[in-house]
């Protein structure tokens, strides 16, 4: 498939967002190079929806700034989506038309593309509500990567799927990065799909990024392998706030 | 089949009883004529013109009162609910005339208008406002503020995010306001008709009591009902029309797979 562009990188400096008396995040950096996978892992409450809203440009920093491809981001950027936790399809739309929504006419045809690469083709004339929970994701990533982003966001996505359902989508999730250039940034607090779809994993603790692993796993992955056990034991250990141990 | 005859089971039985009581002399046709007298007033009547002419009439004052309301209390609602600065400056407003009774305009109007078609038209559009304003308004204020965020983020512009997010999500309450209003219609119309007018089913009612026409009245009576049934039969329809998606109406998914709604031809 060709693409007008590819990834872009993604930057935040020195970024605090307080809500009134209430610091949530201060002097977050971070760095995502273009065509990177990031995953940002922390308790619930550590302000990861709060980072998410602002490098989605859907909330501005009380100080700092976030960069996309170099340039501060003031309000949305037209090339950043978001893939919703609670996929946020439009129930009065078909499928088909809920892919293609808030496409230009060059990018139109990848909507159907789109939906029979994530194997829904033949729902394109269904409503959102007849379908399942994972149905209405594989709807919602189709429709995130219709309008070629350089920047996907992913808030949790998977958290609301059951666990088979779940492993289906970390694939397609990896499949799909791997076919396009787009930079993506995964939020969550699930340790183990962090490290499935993460090239690196970075911990958000007390308003900033505390720590940093890189995940050295070739693609496709396989989550069976001790190694694989090992590193996930070992950030779910750190974020749990005790040493990491072996089993 | 005895599915769909079921809920007429009780109103037949009705009816044959009150045909039985009034033929049996239990039942004064003074106080309660039978069905058939009033079906046979109702076929009189229709053949000398005058029944059609009265039913036209009380029709078309209904017909131009709820259009003019709902269309300024879609308006007004479509405003308040989309706009934080025309909400401060009118829902104020609008809520402390929401809390005087319309029909109490009554005499003012008939001191405004007489008893001409203009009162009828302003009563009726009067009391079909509100309950459209206020669903309307109430309906693009509970739009789902995360389809809103969505929107945004999907790169829709303000016309496409109404059009798209705003206006489907309103709909829903906004029908419900339509189905109300069509209620309080009639109701204002009866109410308009029996007081001041020279003509109408309201005023056919109202002339046959002078003449102790009870056969008339309740003829009559049964016509607002039937025309009530009517109006919530086409509010029913829009609202099966206009959310097909809705859980409430939504098909099987079986029915739902119709070859000739293909994504080609949406897209």
């Amino acid at each position: 498939m060709s693409f007008a562009a590819g990834g872009v990188s993604v930057e935040a400096v020195g970024v605090r967002r307080a809500f009134g008396p209430h610091v949530v995040l201060d002097r977050l950096n971070l760095r995502v190079a273009a065509g990177e996978f990031v995953a940002i892992v922390g308790r619930s409450g550590s302000g990861k929806s709060t980072l998410l809203r602002l490098l989605a440009g859907l909330d501005q920093p009380t100080a700092g700034e976030v960069r996309i491809d170099g340039r501060p981001l003031a309000g949305l950027s037209p090339r950043t989506r978001v893939l919703f936790q609670d996929g946020r399809l439009l129930p009065w739309l078909r499928v088909g038309e809920n892919v293609a929504l808030g496409l230009d006419d060059r990018r139109r045809e990848n909507a159907a593309r789109l939906l029979e690469r994530v194997g829904l083709a033949t729902r394109a004339a269904d409503y959102p509500g007849v379908l399942s929970g994972g149905q209405r994701q594989r709807v919602a990533l189709a429709r995130a990567l219709a309008a070629e982003p350089g920047f996907l966001l992913f808030d949790e996505p998977l958290g609301s799927l059951d666990a088979l359902t779940r492993v289906e989508m970390q694939r397609l999730v990896e499949e799909l990065w791997r076919e396009r250039p787009f930079t993506g940034v995964l939020i969550t607090h699930d340790v183990a799909e962090a490290v499935t779809l993460a090239d690196r994993v970075l911990l958000l603790e007390g308003g900033g990024i505390r720590a940093e692993w890189p995940v050295p796993f070739p693609r496709p992955r396989a989550t069976g392998s001790p190694d694989f056990a090992r590193l996930v034991e070992g950030v779910l250990g750190r974020v749990l706030g005790r040493p990491a141990q072996m089993t | 089949m005895s599915r769909a005859l079921t809920p007429w089971l009780l109103p037949l039985v009705l009816l044959l009883a009150w045909q039985a009581a009034g033929k049996l002399g239990w039942l004064s046709t003074r106080v309660l004529p039978t069905p058939l007298e009033v079906g046979r007033a109702g076929v009189k009547l229709t053949a000398s013109g005058e029944l059609p002419r009265h039913l036209g009439v009380s029709f078309a004052r209904a017909a131009a009162g709820f259009v003019i309301g709902t269309t300024l209390g879609l308006a007004l609602g479509v405003l308040t609910g989309t706009s934080r600065r025309a909400e401060r400056l009118l829902d104020t407003s609008v809520q402390m005339l929401r809390t005087i009774p319309h029909l109490a305009l009554i005499p003012l109007v008939i001191l405004w208008f007489g008893v001409g078609e203009a009162a009828k038209v302003f009563l009726v559009a009067v009391g079909v406002l509100f309950p459209v304003y206020l669903n309307t308004y109430h309906g693009f204020r509970t739009v789902d503020s995360g389809l809103i965020e969505m929107g945004r983020v999907y790169a829709l512009g303000r016309w496409q995010l109404f059009r798209r997010v705003l206006w489907p999500g309103a709909l829903p309450s906004v029908l419900v306001g339509v189905r109300y209003a069509l209620g309080v219609m009639w109701l204002t119309l009866i109410v308009a008709e029996t007081i001041a007018a020279t003509s109408g089913v309201g005023y056919l009612a109202m002339n046959a009591r002078e003449f102790l026409r009870t056969d008339v009245v309740v003829l009559s009576i049964l016509l607002y009902a039937l025309l009530g049934k009517l109006a919530d039969g086409v509010a029913r329809l829009l609202e099966r029309r206009l959310l097909p998606w809705h859980p409430a109406f939504v098909q099987p998914i079986a029915a739902a797979a119709n070859p000739d709604d293909s994504v080609g031809s949406e897209l």
